[in-house]
């Protein structure tokens, strides 16, 4: 009885791990079709730094390191990036939501305006990291570009979350 | 052993961030991973192939840009066509300026027209070249098409080319064709005429006007102009010949001034004979106004 019970768990959690890579996949792949279609000024929402706060308050801490890094990783092999630049960022934004995660908690704080705030913070440390990187080998001044583009992408980021947050919010 | 794998499992979160923070930093600092290069051909490939299903979906702030982007490329490139044109046309003129160069025998000086001035009927162009560069009065002045006048005046860089298009200018010239004189004069308009030509001579519309050996001031067979229409009016000795310049002279911007100067003998000669048919005709008031003092003397003499 109790392996049976182990075993619907472990299959569920199979089936939600292979949920979000279906997810990652289908989110890396729009994010380089599509956003240009919603892109204001060349700015587009990082819907990755989305995924990897979802899954670090759903999973937790260790599961979101290792999303936020497999998101990332996957995300410069296919977006012709420096290697290692997105992982980077991104890893450091599962590791700061998973300070938010609260075991049974996840869909409250995902429901509520708590999962803007969050995203709004792990984007904005997320576009440091990443632009730090990104402009080190040009000669452009690393202020100016971020509160250009790095604030402005970080609140493109945190609006495109209202979605993430509708899903989970709780019906009357 | 037990307590250390206690230890790592209470901070895994901690230690695989670390981990995966080392391996990030590591790939970043290898830069270009070639072997992943095949892969990320596919990816391109398939990116491409995505991004042509979607392709119909028109993005308005792409659209936008895109529009203001090629109205300013739009811009750029009618002010390169314009002066694309302007080098085609000036490249075509300082060629036939080159072809003329070879064709002139006598020494020159190449010079710019930096000024345009018009004053009663007169036309005059300022050059940048003056007697720094061995210009001097009485020098004459052509392009490629023809004569264009003669210098009055030099400074040091610069010098005043008088016109031939100038109510003043008499040029001697003759018809190529046929060799026959006459005297081109401009009395406005855009053609010059040619006078002194009796009905007898053969001058036919498409003749070219040349300057002639008669012309001590300009240089024997520089093309003036083409005949246009030559008029034969009753009770008339002479043909009206109206000839129309070679030269356009509001559109010259190079000239050649040629370093020829008129026979000072002649000149001389010239001057004096003026002076003498100017004394002839100078008007009889004026030589009693002359004579009055002498009168005055032989009537007080008589008296006395």
């Amino acid at each position: 009885m109790r392996i049976e019970v182990q075993d619907t768990k472990s299959r569920k959690e199979t089936i939600r791990y292979i949920s979000y890579a279906i997810v990652l996949l289908l989110m890396s792949v729009a994010h380089l079709t599509l956003m240009d279609f919603i892109s204001v000024g060349g700015i587009t929402p990082d819907l990755l730094i989305i995924l990897s706060v979802w899954i670090s308050l759903k999973e937790g801490q260790f599961k979101g390191v290792v999303a936020g890094f497999t998101a990332g990783l996957f995300f410069d092999i296919i977006s012709l990036d420096v290697i290692g630049t997105n992982a980077l960022s991104k890893t450091l934004v599962g590791f700061i939501s998973g300070y938010f995660y609260k075991e049974g908690a996840s869909d409250s704080i995902i429901g509520s305006y708590r999962f803007l705030l969050i995203v709004l913070g792990c984007a904005f440390v997320h576009n440091l990291i990443y632009f730090f990187f990104y402009l080190k080998p040009s000669e452009i001044s690393f202020f100016m570009f971020f509160i250009k583009y790095g604030v402005a992408q970080t609140l493109y980021t945190t609006v495109f979350a209202i979605f993430g947050l509708l899903v989970k919010i709780p019906r009357k | 052993m037990h307590r250390i794998i206690d230890f790592v499992a209470k901070y895994k979160e901690y230690f695989t961030f670390f981990a995966l923070i080392v391996i990030s930093l590591s790939l970043i600092s290898m830069g270009n991973v070639t072997r992943i290069g095949g892969f990320r051909t596919v990816v391109i490939g398939g990116m491409g192939w995505f991004q042509n299903i979607f392709s119909f979906i028109p993005n308005p702030v792409a659209l936008k840009s895109e529009n203001q982007a090629l109205r300013e490329l739009n811009l750029q490139l009618s002010s390169e066509v314009t002066r694309m044109r302007q080098a085609l046309l000036e490249n075509k003129n300082l060629r036939q300026m080159l072809e003329l160069k070879k064709t002139l025998d006598k020494p020159y000086v190449i010079s710019e027209v930096t000024g345009r001035t018009t004053m009663e009927m007169r036309n005059y162009l300022t050059l940048d070249k003056g007697y720094n560069q061995g210009i001097e009065d009485g020098m004459p002045v052509r392009t490629d098409a023809g004569l264009v006048g003669v210098v009055i005046g030099a400074s040091g860089n610069h010098s005043l080319v008088e016109v031939i298009r100038n109510r003043d200018v008499k040029v001697s010239a003759k018809v190529q064709r046929s060799g026959y004189p006459g005297l081109i004069v401009w009395e406005g308009g855009e053609e010059f005429v040619m006078k002194d030509m009796p009905k007898s001579y053969d001058v036919k519309v498409g003749d070219i006007i040349v300057s002639s050996d008669f012309s001590n001031k300009y240089p024997p067979g520089i093309p003036l102009g083409q005949v246009v229409k030559a008029i034969e009016e009753k009770g008339e000795l002479f043909l009206k010949v109206l000839v129309r310049p070679l030269v356009n002279f509001s559109t010259i911007e190079q000239a050649f001034v040629l370093k020829y100067l008129p026979n000072p003998e002649v000149n001389q000669l010239i001057k004096e004979m003026d002076e003498k048919l100017k004394l002839r005709k100078s008007p009889p008031q004026r030589e009693d106004k002359i004579n009055l003092p002498e009168e005055k003397k032989n009537k007080e003499h008589k008296k006395k």
